[in-house]
């Protein structure tokens, strides 16, 4: 202990109690601003493409028209088939969206969802209550539920029967997958031959479907394929028609779309740097307060022969310990609204370690600037002043 | 008014004898039309080992002087020594070099709260290239201004005249050759005023520093080698402790307290 210099910064800080709480309140309050902000917008990104990255497949074929999970283009099922001769390809799956109202069997509201149909022979969208559900789905009029969906969905005990699309289907389970914009209220599962059954023959206004055009394609490959060659190799083979990606560049169009298309990006960046230049004041105004508190004691460490250099390393170290300690009760509230904004709204908000990380990093260069702008009180101050007051 | 010279002072001392050599120094505030000269060809020799007094009334630039040959602002003019170094013309980082070797105490004590007494005199001791055992220097020094068992109290907890004594302990602690006081007994009642200036007195006498100290305490004279008085930014008169009391008997200050 005896030959360590004196942590001037740390004593200062933590001299008055009451000071230091208020500004790790003040810190901890702007770094929990900035992450519901970045933490909305990255559920909304992530909860677009959640579905996307559930799907088994390493190489995905689309319409050429489809840019987005929005635009209910189909392609030809042969091209599957196609694909299934080149090397490297294993297995090729189905799979058919389209948009349907459910009635919610307690207050027969109807309200649209999106139905999702494969044939549950096919390890399409691997969920362990879908997988586990397998039989029950093959039988006629039978369907599963999302619970994550929106509340207006209704129930989703397995055994309940309602209306979907205006027939009667008979609820086998429930799965855990969430909402995101496409979705309208929920995803609804159900067999490529359930599908068949109830969007084959619909009314004239209304585009029936059946099993040969499909949504989304999905090839698995085996396991020495290298996937960026098969999707070369297919792009070049393949007609026009189709667009072929990789599974990661699948998910990253979709992001695109999200992200260019759209103000979400926009609008959440705005909101975090607001959140951040408001940390910046908040640590500003401490920093502040604690250099005037003090200048005549800062000044006199100038007469004495301290440089500029070395008060500027006391109140930057001010700022790098209020954001560090400011930072952790920001973190774990933080933590706690994700939790129950994820059950309020049923999108996908979660906290990675490079979030954190990345969040931990803005703090402390906010608590940084804060203080660079601060200490120019002390750089300022005459030694000279002292004397004589 | 007295202008009789000093009797030991202007005849050339060699620069060894002398930690503070002042030559026709004029100093300026302000700019353009605004400048004002507040110090008028100031010549001054402190030789080392002494104390000396410096009064006058307010305004006189006694202070600015101070701050001068303290090396707290830029010198443009004229010629100052301190401790062997001329400061005219010295860069900033350069003075900070200057004021290391100086110790500094001030009207009010300036201690940080956040720091005990010893923490607060340790400050000083890390600014030294051996500063390993601040604590034991710290407590050295502490004790000997009889603050022993003070050594761990906060400033909050310390009376007026200890407080003072402990930033006399953070000036002297670096053993600085030449001592700069403003007014160190202003905040201090009587009998702590007396204490202190004791205390200096005594570490001046028994390691041979030299302390320049401002003040308008009348009572604490006694002490010094010589006495200084500034009126107007011009030096007024030098001269030694014996001949201030002789030509500065009750009647006369008396008066001229009330004209200034």
């Amino acid at each position: 202990m005896m030959r360590l210099r004196t942590p001037l910064a740390w004593f200062n800080l933590t001299y008055e109690r009451r000071r230091l709480v208020t500004a790790l309140a003040g810190v901890a309050f702007a770094v929990l601003l900035m992450f519901m902000f970045r933490g909305f917008e990255n559920a909304l990104f992530d909860s677009q493409v959640q579905l996307l990255k559930l799907l088994n497949g390493e190489v995905v074929m689309v319409n050429r028209l489809k840019y987005s999970m929005f635009i209910p283009e189909q392609f030809a099922r042969r091209r599957l088939y196609q694909a299934q001769a080149f090397a490297g390809v294993e297995d090729a799956y189905a799979f058919y969206i389209t948009n349907a109202n459910w009635k919610n069997p307690e207050t027969q509201a109807v309200r649209p969802l999106r139905v999702l149909a494969f044939n549950p022979d096919d390890p399409v969208l691997p969920l362990p209550e879908i997988l586990a559900h397998r039989d029950q789905l093959k039988l006629p009029w039978t369907v599963m539920i999302d619970e994550r969906s929106r509340p207006e969905v209704g129930p989703t005990t397995a055994g309940l029967e309602t209306e979907l699309a205006e027939t009667r289907v008979r609820l086998v389970g429930a799965y855990a997958l969430g909402t995101d914009f496409a979705a309208g209220d929920g995803n609804v599962v159900m067999s490529d031959q359930n599908f068949l059954r109830l969007f084959s023959s619909l009314g004239p206004d209304e585009d029936s479907r059946d099993l040969n055009t499909v949504d989304i394609g999905l090839l698995r490959l085996s396991d020495d394929a290298n996937p960026v060659a098969v999707v070369d190799a297919l792009r070049q083979a393949l007609p026009q028609d189709i667009s072929i990606y990789t599974k990661d560049e699948f998910v990253a169009v979709e992001l695109t779309y999200w992200r260019e298309n759209t103000a979400i990006g926009f609008v959440f960046t705005l909101l975090t740097t607001m959140s951040f230049a408001v940390g910046v004041i908040l640590v500003y105004q401490i920093l502040y307060t604690d250099v005037s508190d003090h200048w005549k004691e800062y000044a006199t460490l100038k007469a004495m022969g301290y440089t500029n250099f070395y008060l500027l390393k006391v109140v930057l170290q001010q700022a790098l310990i209020l954001g560090v300690l400011g930072f952790v009760p920001g973190y774990f509230i933080s933590l706690v609204l994700y939790r129950l904004t994820a059950n309020a709204t049923g999108l996908l908000i979660q906290m990675t370690l490079e979030r954190g990380l990345n969040l931990l990093i803005a703090t402390v260069i906010m608590c940084l600037i804060s203080g660079a702008i601060a200490v120019r009180k002390v750089q300022t101050t005459d030694p000279a002043e002292v004397f004589g007051s | 008014m007295t202008t009789t010279p000093a009797p030991s002072s202007i005849p050339a001392l060699p620069d060894e004898a002398i930690a503070v050599r002042i030559r026709n120094l004029n100093y300026f505030f302000g700019q353009g039309e605004l400048r004002k000269q507040v110090l008028f060809d100031i010549n001054l020799d402190l030789p080392k080992g002494e104390i000396v007094i410096m009064t006058g009334p307010s305004g006189s630039g006694k202070t600015t002087l101070l701050t001068l040959i303290g090396a707290l602002r830029t010198v443009p003019d004229g010629s100052l020594k301190v401790l062997g170094r001329d400061i005219v013309g010295m860069g900033r980082s350069q003075l900070v070099d200057v004021r290391r070797n100086i110790g500094f105490i001030f009207q009010a004590h300036n201690l940080f709260d956040s720091l005990s007494a010893a923490q607060n005199v340790e400050m000083a001791v890390e600014l030294a290239p051996n500063w390993r055992e601040k604590r034991r220097q710290a407590v050295a020094i502490l004790t000997q201004l009889g603050l022993s068992d003070r050594v761990d109290y906060k400033p909050k907890a310390l009376s007026g005249g200890q407080k003072q004594r402990v930033a006399i302990a953070r000036a002297l602690v670096n053993q600085p050759p030449l001592i700069l006081a403003d007014e160190p007994t202003a905040a201090l009642d009587k009998k702590s005023g007396r204490d202190v200036v004791t205390l200096m007195q005594q570490l001046a006498k028994s390691e041979g520093r030299t302390i320049l100290m401002v003040t308008h305490d009348n009572r604490i004279l006694d002490v010094a080698d010589r006495i200084v008085t500034m009126v107007d930014g011009r030096l007024d008169s030098d001269e030694n402790l014996g001949h201030f009391v002789d030509t500065h008997d009750p009647k006369t200050l008396d008066r001229r307290m009330f004209i200034l």
